[in-house]
């Protein structure tokens, strides 16, 4: 059995965590300090057993250890802003969790900074996707079957024309609905992600970066949005730690777009080297 | 405000999961011990995560007039 390290989060401090705060297999959270930053961690004893373990995470201790991840992160999250890791990342030991935080260390800091007193929230919009499809139909007189034509070429052109007008004005309801949702919400977002017609039914997935301020309106907005008339059911969630919103790129990957993006453009070497130091983590 | 949140727990468990298996810190490289089963799982939950009707069922009771057609 050999000793691993369990990483939680990312925090934007390196002072040590306050008050007993225990994470997978009941072990308890500490802070393994970078510069200014810290590493949220556990030890965890057998990673064989947890990489088996992994394998049925619908329920047992696999969604355990999900859940688990989710609550020390929101434990965090009262005290810190959060860089959360993806569940199950662990690392051979503290060498290589402080060799990680080297290599992202400006990243890391980069969306602190920009993801400190922000939520995210999340939102679903789920909309009568067949029977949109099916108004669109018959106002386009096409519920009856298509008109016969003599010639099964034109027949055959005609139905492919028509299929492909049917979906177009079905993805521009969804567009036009989407864009009704996502302006109501622009007053109290800092950044979006959308996802839009994920299955026929799921119109939208919204993840939405608020200011903390902003939360309870962002919340009494929802339920106006909520209790409003009309074929859209809609679900929240939320706030959850930013982890839509984190946008992280590896030092030498970082400096290789950078310098890559500057040649393109014809920028000599020594403003490329001048520009890689300024980079330097 | 209660009830927002009542109804959302409904949908907490599958919230969660599609956010700590994808998402968030993900670091590659050797440096991390390989848990490629979590690719692979996320992979398979991909479809239920988007469902609509995993989301109704884990509610315990269909969505249900906004999806019928309005008279």
């Amino acid at each position: 059995m050999t000793m691993k390290i369990y990483a939680y989060a990312v925090i934007d401090s390196s002072d040590k965590i306050k008050g007993p705060l225990s994470g997978t297999e009941g072990a308890g959270i500490y802070s393994i300090p970078y510069r200014d930053v810290g590493i949220a961690a556990s030890d965890i004893i057998d990673e064989c057993l947890f990489s088996s373990a992994v394998k049925d995470i619908g329920a047992g201790p696999a969604k355990d250890r999900a859940l688990t991840h989710e609550k020390v992160i929101e434990s965090l999250m009262e005290n810190f802003t959060v860089l959360p890791f993806r569940c199950f990342t662990v690392f051979n030991g503290k060498e290589d969790v402080l060799s990680m935080a080297e290599k992202y260390y400006s990243g890391f800091k980069d969306n602190l900074e920009r993801l400190y007193n922000k939520l995210e929230f999340g939102i679903k919009v789920i909309w009568p996707g067949d029977i949109i499809r099916e108004r669109i139909m018959r106002s386009r007189g096409k519920n009856n079957g298509l008109t016969s034509i003599s010639s099964p070429v034109k027949n055959f052109v005609k139905e492919k024309l028509e299929r492909y007008n049917i979906d177009k004005e079905f993805e521009e309801e969804a567009d036009r609905c989407i864009e009704a949702v996502d302006d109501l919400f622009s007053r109290f977002y800092v950044e979006k992600k959308l996802e839009r017609l994920k299955t026929n039914k799921l119109l939208l997935s919204a993840f939405y970066l608020v200011d903390k301020e902003k939360e309870d309106d962002f919340k009494r907005l929802f339920e106006e949005l909520k209790n409003s008339p009309g074929d859209l059911k809609y679900l929240f969630s939320g706030p959850w730690p930013p982890y839509n919103f984190i946008h992280l790129t590896p030092y030498p990957e970082k400096v290789f777009g950078a310098a890559q993006e500057m040649f393109d453009k014809g920028a000599s070497a020594q403003r490329v080297e001048r520009r890689l130091m300024r980079l330097r983590p | 405000m209660d009830d927002i949140f009542l109804e959302s727990k409904d949908v907490t468990l599958l919230e969660i999961l599609d956010r700590v298996l994808d998402k968030g810190v993900i670091i590659s490289g050797d440096i991390v011990i390989s848990l490629a089963d979590v690719d692979l799982i996320y992979a398979g939950l991909r479809v239920l995560l988007s469902s609509v009707e995993t989301m109704e069922r884990l509610r315990g009771a269909p969505f249900a007039s906004p999806m019928q057609e309005p008279g």
